[in-house]
């Protein structure tokens, strides 16, 4: 049997074809991109010339990526602490029940597996500054604000709306790790805690915090490494008016400097955008395993 | 005695949590049931009472879309690209798991911390260096250049479930194969592959709904009206200032509803699946 599983042949058979994909569709293009981003693309020629950092110099001069930065780090912020509260409310909440906790489970993981295109129709439509919520709001004399079009303020009105839609569609991701992490908890140690005197808030607190502890870091790296990702959301509520709306964060802008009409094939530029969007998602992940890291608890 | 007082308050706080969580179905349903009525109602009734219920069925709405959006093509694209994917990744991403948990060579941990990597990189990263390759291949506003980029992103995720799941089959079992003069390939083929049907399963739901919903590649990738699949036939529907909702609607939910009719046939399985891939990477 050992010679049968140490047979080169069969396990160059069985790995080749997923390294071989790895390495040409992932790999060599990730070289390529940190190389781009080095370079200044020209459209005509479709020549790339080394221009050093100049891609990103411009950048950090650039009010459209100030203002994509902004938006992404709070995006980030926002999704980090929001699914945080709601996800472990949600998932201790859930954890005390019996009758009903699958049904209400799988409907608030729903929207985590359709499409975010769709999605965003509906809220978009929602959010419309005529029909929709304002809609309602007039039956009872309130004149409803802009929801999306709104261009005031640091964080303005737009991203707030788009940040509690993402924090209604993917809450539920959070909501199921921490779930999975509390049920694995020993029942016996909630036993003897109420044995002892405590009430459920102080069990929640001294027992149920401590070891969920471990799965907060890895959720919240998902939900960071996702926000920074953003775009299928924002870019089907708001298209190609993000520009305007000064609405843009990192994904929609490197898509609109490469790719949109307007914004020209900027490649050089939109690669450096790429490398500091992976140098975001690098740097939160480290962050965040280091303020979660504990120990593992025996459970 | 003491037992009955223990309880009371018990109950009044499930009853909270149950009015907490009838309060969030509500939160969760009411906006697909909404998308559901709206798309039945005629353009100038959705402007007058858009949380009515419809004043006569307007069944055509759907044929309208269907016909509109091109929705029929992009369907049959996405079920070309997401059904290809998926039995590519199931299996290149379950071979390459085999040789990575069973069989015994110098390199299986570094080739499993390569794969494991791909899990981290968002697909932004390499969105230009693609598209510029593939325009030169040819493979932009081409259906195999969707599905190759999907199935390298999808493999990392079937490779560590599937890595477990053949991890769990005993070795006795190899090895009985291994006395009856099984080849490598008959053990993989016919007992491994066969025996780790339930993670094939839930990789295999995760990989399908996951490039269903993919935007960001097919939009870069596929600018023919021919070759657009589901999501990006859906952004047509986007401008902040169109009026066609009749439209709109009607395509919300031909989108989403082959999606919420898998799910709620399998949604524990899926529940379960995303689950077990997110905590691990």
């Amino acid at each position: 049997m050992d010679k049968l599983l140490r047979n080169k042949k069969a396990i160059f058979v069985f790995v080749a074809p997923a390294l071989i994909l790895f390495t040409a569709v992932l790999f060599i293009p990730i070289g390529t991109s940190f190389y781009y981003a080095l370079c200044d693309y020209d459209k005509v020629t479709r020549s790339y010339s080394f221009i050093g950092f100049g891609n990103f110099i411009n950048l950090a001069k650039d009010k459209d990526m100030f203002i994509a930065l902004k938006n992404s780090l709070f995006f980030l912020v926002f999704s980090c602490v929001s699914q945080l509260i709601m996800g472990l409310l949600l998932a201790a909440l859930l954890t005390n029940i019996k009758v009903g906790r699958n049904l209400f489970k799988n409907v608030i993981y729903l929207p985590c597996v359709l499409s975010s295109a769709a999605l965003g129709l509906l809220w978009a439509f929602l959010f419309h500054a005529k029909v929709g919520i304002n809609n309602l709001l007039a039956n009872f004399g309130i004149q409803g604000p802009a929801w999306l079009y709104s261009t005031s303020g640091f964080i303005t009105l737009p991203m707030w709306v788009i940040a509690f839609v993402s924090l209604w569609q993917y809450v539920g991701q959070s909501m199921m790790l921490y779930m999975a992490q509390i049920s694995g908890i020993n029942k016996t140690l909630y036993e003897a805690s109420y044995i002892d005197g405590a009430t459920k808030m102080q069990a929640f607190r001294y027992i149920t915090l401590p070891l969920v502890k471990p799965m907060i870091g890895t959720a919240m790296s998902l939900n960071a490494i996702g926000s920074l990702k953003f775009f299928d959301l924002i870019y089907s509520m708001l298209g190609d008016k993000t520009e305007n709306l000064k609405m843009d964060v990192l994904a929609t802008f490197l898509y609109r400097t490469g790719f949109s009409s307007k914004g020209g094939n900027h490649y050089g530029k939109a690669s450096a955008i790429g490398v500091i969007l992976v140098a975001l998602c690098l740097l939160a992940t480290a962050i965040i395993n280091k303020l979660f890291k504990t120990e593992n608890y025996e459970m | 005695m003491d037992h009955k007082k223990n309880k009371k308050p018990v109950k009044i706080s499930t009853v909270l949590i149950y009015v907490f969580f009838l309060f969030m179905m509500v939160v969760y349903l009411a906006p697909l049931v909404w998308i559901g009525m709206t798309s039945l109602k005629t353009r100038a009734e959705i402007y007058k009472s858009p949380f009515g219920w419809p004043e006569a069925f307007q069944w055509e709405n759907y044929a309208v879309a269907w016909k509109a959006g091109k929705l029929g093509i992009a369907m049959l694209n996405s079920l070309f690209v997401c059904v290809i994917t998926l039995l590519l990744t199931m299996i290149i991403g379950s071979m390459a798991a085999f040789a990575i948990a069973r069989m015994r060579w110098k390199l299986s941990g570094a080739a499993m911390i390569y794969i494991l990597v791909g899990m981290m990189i968002p697909v932004h990263c390499v969105l230009i260096p693609l598209f510029v390759r593939f325009a030169k291949l040819g493979l932009t506003n081409n259906l195999w250049g969707l599905i190759l980029p999907y199935l390298t992103f999808s493999l990392p995720t079937c490779v560590f479930i599937m890595a477990g799941f053949f991890r769990s089959i005993p070795n006795d079992l190899l090895e009985s194969a291994c006395m009856d003069g099984c080849t490598i390939y008959q053990v993989f083929f016919r007992i491994c592959f066969p025996l780790a049907r339930t993670g094939l399963f839930v990789t295999g739901l995760m990989t399908f709904v996951g490039n269903w919903n993919e935007l960001l590649l097919a939009l870069v990738f596929m600018s023919d009206d021919m070759k657009k699949t589901l999501p990006v036939a859906l952004t047509k529907f986007v401008t902040p200032y169109q009026t066609n909702y009749d439209k709109m609607f009607p395509a919300i939910m031909i989108a989403i509803i082959p999606t919420i009719i898998v799910y709620s046939l399998f949604s524990n399985q899926i529940v379960d699946g995303l689950t077990a891939g997110a905590v691990k990477s």
